[in-house]
């Protein structure tokens, strides 16, 4: 009973939340005190951080979420890394005994891939082409690759945004 | 198109989605069979934990979550703490190559944790910050509760078992 339809909503995601291999990520404090990040030490490897977009789903057709962006705060300290990339997947759960499957969706982003590295503080933006409803059988990941180099930077980690329409 | 307003939503944030810096803190079950908590070490050390709020924002005013209190929900085993202090920081993201800002809202303890001697008891802890003014999240804004924990010279344990934000949601 009832309708709502919201374009206008967003849904903080923590780095706590966030998920992260390769390389040594500590919880520490964010630059400017009282904000919180993860960080991670300098070596020269690629890290591949993942964020779980944390949004309601639905099992009817164009209700729930619909994911049109998601933005990622993140400083970079010392030097520039090799290069940052990002990939956003949608992940479709099996069923039992099944594997998931995934499909990497067409997005573009605010920040070069260029200008994503330098020593600075970032609001990366990423938006997807063709937004998308979640249906309670999937689920959003982003996924930032770092190849750090040998330059000695290090990185934190601060918040994401996911920006979408709600409808119930 | 569409309106909802309710005042009495509450969101759940588990224990699992705090930030800790320093001290060795490790999953464990709590006190109460199944239920589970953030454990930090006995150790003479202080800690600051803080408890990201999972809330919903929106980039029109007044709409998405009013944020009208915390509840926190925590216990310290073995012996009272030295301190159990809150603070509620609200952040404004920055711009891309700005730094963000933090104020930090006012707010009131509830009458079993406003002072420091009931906050630091050895005990199960139910603790609800109310904020003087609530105010609506905007979608480049979040808030994050910090707890500093000191547990100098004692044998006290504190373990975290979840947040629950109180909002009015407005859609």
């Amino acid at each position: 009973m009832g309708y709502v339809h919201d374009t206008a909503m967003s849904q903080y995601i923590p780095p706590t939340l966030w998920h992260f291999v390769t390389g040594t990520f500590t919880h520490a404090a964010g630059a400017v005190a009282g904000t919180i990040a993860i960080n991670r030490a300098a070596a020269n490897e690629t890290s591949v951080v993942t964020i779980p977009i944390k949004l309601v789903s639905n099992s009817a057709a164009a209700k729930g979420a619909l994911l049109k962006s998601i933005e990622v705060d993140y400083e970079i300290f010392t030097a520039e890394p090799t290069s940052i990339t990002w990939t956003l997947n949608k992940v479709t759960r099996g069923a039992d005994t099944a594997v998931a499957s995934v499909a990497a969706q067409t997005k573009t982003n605010t920040l070069s891939d260029a200008n994503a590295k330098t020593v600075e503080q970032h609001k990366q933006t990423i938006t997807v082409t063709t937004p998308f409803w979640l249906d309670n059988d999937e689920y959003a990941l982003l996924q930032m690759s770092i190849v750090a180099g040998a330059g000695g930077n290090t990185t934190k980690f601060l918040a994401a945004v996911a920006n979408f329409t709600l409808r119930f | 198109m569409g309106y909802l307003q309710d005042s009495q939503t509450t969101i759940y944030i588990p224990p699992t989605c705090a930030h800790r810096v320093t001290g060795t803190w490790s999953h464990a079950a709590g006190q109460v069979v199944d239920t589970i908590c953030q454990s930090v070490n006995d150790a003479n050390q202080t800690s600051k934990l803080t408890i990201p709020l999972m809330i919903f924002s929106n980039s029109n005013s007044q709409k998405g979550c009013k944020l009208k209190s915390v509840e926190i929900d925590y216990e310290i085993t073995g012996a009272a703490l030295e301190e159990v202090t809150a603070v509620i920081n609200k952040v404004t993201r920055g711009a891309d190559t700005a730094v963000a800002v933090v104020t930090t809202p006012a707010f009131t303890y509830d009458t079993g944790h406003d002072t420091a001697a009931e906050r630091l008891a050895k005990d199960q802890h139910k603790m609800t910050l109310t904020i003087t003014t609530p105010f609506w999240v905007d979608n480049d804004e979040y808030v994050l509760v910090e707890l500093t924990i000191n547990q100098a010279g004692d044998t006290g344990v504190f373990e975290l078992l979840g947040a629950f934000a109180n909002v009015t949601l407005r859609l």
